[in-house]
């Protein structure tokens, strides 16, 4: 590029950038750039631009001037920063300093000369001048906040750059401070208060010059204490009010030379009654200490201690951390007295390290102060606290601190009120021992001998006399004591085995002897705690003398340690409740469990004892099977299974009773599933040959077919199973003869065992020959629902066809009532048909199975619906519909309720009270998103759920209840306009409900009688 | 004549006021299918394990309700309304009679027109002062008497919360009930004055048309449950 070009592109780029300036920031910037770049690729040179620069430069109207510095220096900020050599710097400097007079281009000026401090050929000689002209050519209450921000910048830059330099050089660095004094004074900005408090950290962290100037330096800094700003609404720098606080506090807290100044004033500050000062003050105050050292402390922690005193005596009213929950400490930002308590803590830290004479006056002074505490009980939580707050800080202060304070406990005094606050206060010493040694992991870990351990026995002896020595009533006591071994046994190698032990054992005798809630459940929630660090423990002392605890004999009563009586439900309850989620413990609580079971059965009355026992162990399976893994499942069944199916084929309570055997089958379903699949083809011929060779299923009706069929649900589908369909057709047989099979609970075994081999194994095109649509007997209609079940489950598209001669049915004058009912067959959830996590290879259940059943069906049963006109006809679709309805979630009904409303209404007014449950159910869950639809209906509704809300015929007490609430939620859903027509009518009609005989409706009548008084009733305010 | 009876209650919590203890046969008999032996087996299921989602607990329902499902159908659907009426009633308890625990389940939760709490919670009333009498019959006259104790001998708002209860329990009592609501004995300076404008039927009615009055009582027993 020749000279005349690059003089032309100056020109016009220098007028370009002086007409944008302050009016398109963008096109100005992108002008500086392309000057920086010419100069970076040395096409033009920085002189060229001053010199083209020039007569503006020189210029009167100061605008033009301003405008022209501020394009040389946007250039300069653009240029790399090795770009000018030594000597071009130092010029370009001295072309600045000419222009430091010119008083209203200060922002340029010093913007400049912010970009040259970045340059790397800035030599340290040139650092002086530019303090110079910063202390006393620049007046920073006569620039606005953007031009003070380049003062600071420049300082920050210089001492970043050049920081260890000048304090070798002390006169340098004295001028450092001392411009940095000038140009921070009185500063507002919150964006150049950071840069200030920052460099003021800077210098006092850094250089040994603070003594010279700390107050001053401290001045600067403390007049903004404690520091508030909020932020603008649309703030372009996002600094907030806590970035403020903080690096303000760090500035405070930089060096031990502010002590003298800091500690008295933030004292002062201590007196102040808004708690977010009070707050900032203690924060800021611990920052000092840990920062200041024991040196600094040594002076102060007199005056500290007295001013905090108030705070940690009489500032707190939060309640006993341990109560009602055992939850630890929390230290949150907020709680002033906490972090008192903690500035304590510091002090103590701080003096200990520095010297331990100190620590000791220091701690005596305060244990004198407060020892009158535990004479006369008061303030005694707080006092712990604090103490418990001084231990926590490092072993040593424990260790005094324990020493001296744990000997003022240990009254032992027969008052239970004492006994009370001994144990809650222990609370605070236990916690600092966790704080010191930290908590355990279950193997047995040494600590180091401490204060604590020598009165280990102490302990234990107050709290297990808490426990088990106080009277049933005291249960504050007693849950105390609970919570508190619970927190010892935490502790790290503080107690050894034998010790823990015993606190399982008492701990679970509580359990099992006290019917108090919160005994209970503080009780199940410590072994719950125990059990996750010693589940060895807790299995041995505590699930095994539960389970050897509950008698054989089903009149027999437990009794725990000879003398005193427990319930049955209640061992069982708290083996459920511990247990929970517990691989281990669940195992073998369902092994001994199952074996105590085989003891039972054979006792005459046994069948409720055996069903709590049962329902037991169905519990913990089905809650935690995801947790057992296959090899437990394999343990376990070859544990129960055969003993089982003996007390089954004995005439036992097992077999006799119609829930005891299903939910026992339902056990041995979940084990098989759990068992690995390569096992499966086996058992499968191991459970052929016992049911149907041994124990002649096919041959006569028994009830071992429930256990038979349940079995198989939990099969592996792909195994081979050739005799299906001979074994299809001998149930069918059985069926059909209703004399052979007429036990309902038998009945109901093999039509499940039709749905599952339906479900499972037959061929679909082979099951046609087993199925007759034309023989409407009971019994054949009840076979073919089943196997259709089986088919629906799978979205077979077969099933479709029969469900249209199902729902064809309905219009049957003599079937069609029997009919409807049995619609409910087809969604009804089985547990053993139900998806379990993981397993997708037991049966073919689809998901959404409910959800197509529910479209195919819909259409289909409105539109007969509509084109019928028997009334009894009319019922059994309905009765159909919501008996299918009732059983699917009310989310996948919404698309259809704009149909479906009206049938609903209808239905309420049909003779059976479980189709008008499910209709107040589906109105109840569904009239929220549809309140439109029911504002229009509301006439017809209010009249018919009147109907409802009275004694007779099909209005049973949940039907009374739920049109009850129904007619309350009118209240809130129903324009005010539309229902207020019915208010009298619904308020009179519902007068002899209150007379109901069933407290829970006349109670939900009351609640709806008072939504309807309160109807357009404009409470006073 | 003791003064100052009530004057600074303990302040109740809500949850420490008297009740009658966890009502599980109501929400059992919600559940849809109840037949006597389920209902009994759950009553035992919930000693174990009290949730009403329980697997077991849907078993025990489930297979009650399919054996009912497939008993052999009756054809007729119009018979025995009177039989299925006794039976759904059958269940359960028999009836529940009105007693003084829910006259104060009533009461209990109307706030006080000065201060953010309950009757309950300030003691104004207490379950001890409440009679009921009643003999169980739909057609026969039954009585219910409350004694109320204000908080300060010459509490003025005493007409206003015996109002306020007496409307709360005209609305949710049946009518056959004589409703009488009157102070303590020695609670209330002006006793005898109290207890006839509280127990005056044409001052109550001559209250119950007053706007501002109703509105606040509607305040008052906002707060009801």
């Amino acid at each position: 590029m020749s000279n005349e070009e690059s003089s032309i592109f100056l020109e016009t780029s220098i007028v370009s950038f002086v007409s944008n300036v302050d009016i398109d920031e963008v096109s100005s910037d992108k002008t500086a750039t392309q000057i920086a770049e010419r100069i970076s690729d040395k096409k033009l040179k920085l002189l060229d631009l001053i010199l083209s620069l020039g007569d503006y430069l020189t210029s009167q109207d100061l605008n033009r001037r301003r405008k022209a510095l501020c394009c040389l220096s946007t250039v300069l900020s653009k240029l790399p920063d090795d770009q000018l050599l030594k000597n071009e710097v130092s010029v370009v400097l001295s072309f600045y300093s000419s222009k430091v007079d010119d008083t209203l281009i200060m922002k340029e000026t010093l913007s400049g000369i912010y970009s040259l401090c970045g340059m790397k050929y800035l030599s340290i000689s040139e650092v002086s001048p530019i303090f110079e002209i910063l202390k006393n050519k620049y007046n920073p209450s006569s620039h606005l906040a953007a031009t003070r921000f380049f003062a600071f910048n420049i300082l920050e830059t210089i001492f970043r750059r050049f920081g260890p330099k000048l304090a070798e050089d002390g006169e340098l660095a004295d001028l450092f401070v001392q411009t940095f004094l000038h140009i921070g004074n009185g500063e507002k900005d919150p964006r150049n208060l950071l840069i200030s408090f920052r460099i003021n950290e800077l210098i006092s962290s850094n250089w040994s010059n603070v003594d010279k100037f700390k107050e001053d330096l401290f001045d600067i800094l403390f007049c903004y204490f404690p520091i508030t700003f909020r932020p603008p609404k649309d703030d372009p720098y996002k600094i907030s009010n806590a970035d403020l606080k903080i690096s303000l506090r760090s500035a405070i807290s930089a060096s031990p030379a502010f002590a003298e100044d800091a500690f008295g004033n933030l004292i002062d500050k201590l007196t102040a009654s808004s708690p977010s000062v009070k707050n900032d003050t203690l924060l800021t105050l611990k920052a000092c200490i840990d920062k200041f050292g024991g040196e600094a402390c040594l002076k102060h922690w007199l005056p500290l201690w007295n001013s905090l005193k108030f705070e940690i005596m009489h500032g707190n009213d939060a309640g006993y951390p341990d109560i009602p929950v055992a939850s630890p400490v929390q230290t949150s930002e907020t709680d002033n007295y906490q972090l008192s308590v903690n500035v304590m803590r510091s002090i103590a830290n701080a003096l200990l390290k520095f010297d331990e004479k100190a620590f000791e006056k220091f701690l005596s002074h305060i244990v004198e102060e407060v020892k009158p505490n535990f004479t006369y009980e008061k303030d005694l939580k707080q006092t712990c606290c604090l103490l418990g707050s001084i231990a926590s800080a490092t072993q040593q202060t424990f260790d005094r601190v324990v020493a001296l304070v744990l000997p003022l406990f240990f009254k032992n005094s027969p008052d239970l009120s004492k006994l009370k606050l001994e144990i809650m206060n222990f609370s605070f010493f236990f916690d600092a021992y966790i704080g010191v040694f930290g908590e355990t992991n279950g193997e047995q870990n040494g600590v180091p001998s401490n204060s604590l351990s020598e009165q280990k026995d102490e302990i234990l002896m107050v709290l297990s006399r808490a426990l088990t020595a106080s009277p049933k009533v005291e249960v504050t006591v007693r849950t105390l004591s609970i919570i508190q071994f619970t927190k010892l046994i935490k502790m790290k190698g503080f107690l050894i085995r034998e010790e823990i032990a015993l606190i399982v054992q008492y701990i679970s005798e509580a359990i099992l002897t006290d019917n108090n809630k919160n005994i209970y459940h503080a009780g199940l929630e410590s072994l719950k705690v125990i059990g996750e660090i010693y589940e060895d423990i807790v299995f041995e002392i505590s699930l095994k003398r539960m389970l050897e605890l509950l008698p054989k004999d089903p009149d027999g009563e437990a009794q725990l340690n000879g003398y005193e009586p427990v319930e049955k439900e209640t061992i069982l309850k708290a083996l459920l409740d511990f247990t929970n989620s517990r691989h281990k413990l669940v195992k073998e609580s369902v092994l001994g469990l199952s074996k105590k079971l085989c003891q039972v059965a054979p006792y005459v009355n046994s069948s409720e004892y055996c069903f709590l026992i049962i329902s037991t162990i169905h519990t913990l399976l089905s809650n935690n099977i995801e947790i057992i893994g296959e090899s437990d499942a394999v343990i376990i069944k070859e544990n129960i299974e055969m003993p089982l199916f003996t007390a089954i084929a004995d005439d036992s309570s097992l077999q006799k009773d119609d829930h005891n055997l299903t939910l026992l089958s339902n056990i041995l379903f979940f084990l098989t599933i759990k068992n690995p699949r390569d096992t499966h083809q086996n058992e499968l011929n191991r459970y052929k040959k016992y049911f149907v060779e041994n124990l002649q299923l096919f041959v006569a009706p028994s009830r071992l077919v429930v256990p038979f069929e349940k079995l198989l649900c939990g099969i592996d589908k792909e195994c081979e199973f050739s005799e299906v369909e001979s074994y299809f057709a001998l149930t069918m047989n059985l069926l059909r003869n209703e004399q052979t099979v007429e036990v309902q609970f038998e009945r109901l075994g093999y039509l499940e065992l039709l749905t599952v081999f339906t479900n499972k194994w037959m061929d679909e095109e082979s099951l046609l020959k087993f199925t007759n649509l034309d023989d409407l007997s009971p019994s054949n209609l009840e076979m073919l629902v089943w196997i259709i079940k089986g088919l629906v489950m799978k979205n077979s598209y077969q099933a479709v066809l029969f469900q249209e001669k199902f729902v064809n049915l309905l219009s049957n004058l003599e079937v069609g009532g029997y009919v409807a009912k049995l619609f409910e067959v087809f969604v009804v959830d089985i547990i053993t048909f139900q998806k379990y996590k993981g397993i997708n290879w037991n049966n073919n259940v689809k998901l959404t199975y409910k959800q197509k059943l529910f479209n195919d069906v819909f259409n289909r049963l409105v539109n007969a619906f509509r084109n019928t006109s028997e009334m009894n006809i009319k019922s059994n679709y309905l009765t159909a519909l919501s008996l299918v309805s009732k059983h699917i979630s009310s989310n996948l009904i919404e698309p259809y309720m704009d149909e479906m409303l009206p049938l609903l209404l209808q239905s309420l007014d049909m003779p059976n009270s479980e189709v008008k449950v499910s209709a107040l159910n589906t109105l109840l869950d569904t009239c929220e998103k549809f309140h439109e639809l029911i504002t229009e209906h509301v006439q017809s509704l209010s009249r018919s759920l009147l109907k409802l809300i009275s004694l007779s015929s099909y209005n049973s007490v949940s039907v009374r209840v739920l049109s009850l609430k129904l007619l309350e939620t009118l209240t809130q859903i129903v324009p005010l306009n539309y229902l207020l027509p019915f208010k009298e009518e619904i308020i009179d009609a519902s007068v002899p409900v209150l007379d109901d005989k069933k407290r829970i409706v006349r109670k939900q009548c009351v609640s709806t009688r008072q939504a309807y008084f309160e109807l357009g009733q404009v409470p006073f305010e | 004549m003791s003064e100052f009876i009530n004057e600074t209650p303990t302040v109740l919590e809500d949850n420490q006021l008297p009740t009658r203890g966890e009502d599980t046969d109501g929400k059992l008999l919600l559940g849809t299918d109840v037949t006597k032996e389920s209902l009994h087996r759950t009553k035992l299921l919930l000693k174990i394990d009290n949730s009403l989602q329980s697997p077991v607990l849907q078993n025990v329902e489930l297979l009650s309700k399919l054996l009912q499902l497939n008993q052999v159908p009756e054809l007729t659907t119009d018979e025995s309304d009177e039989d299925m009426d006794e039976i759904t009633d059958e269940l359960g308890a028999p009836a529940d009679p009105i007693d003084s625990q829910e006259v104060y389940d009533l009461i209990a939760h109307i706030s006080d027109p000065e201060h953010p709490l309950t009757l309950g919670q300030l003691a104004v009333v207490n379950l001890q002062d409440i009679e009921v009498h009643d003999e169980g019959y739909k057609d026969r006259m039954a009585e219910v008497i409350v004694k109320i104790t204000p908080t300060i001998t010459h509490c003025s708002l005493a007409t206003l919360i015996g109002l306020g209860i007496r409307v709360r329990l005209d609305r949710a009592l049946p009518p056959r009930f004589r409703i009488t609501i009157l102070v303590k004995e020695g609670s209330h300076q002006s006793e005898n004055q109290v207890n006839k404008q509280l127990n005056d039927k044409e001052r109550v009615a001559a209250a119950c048309e007053n706007e501002q009055l109703l509105g606040v009582i509607s305040k008052m027993l906002s707060t009801c449950k």
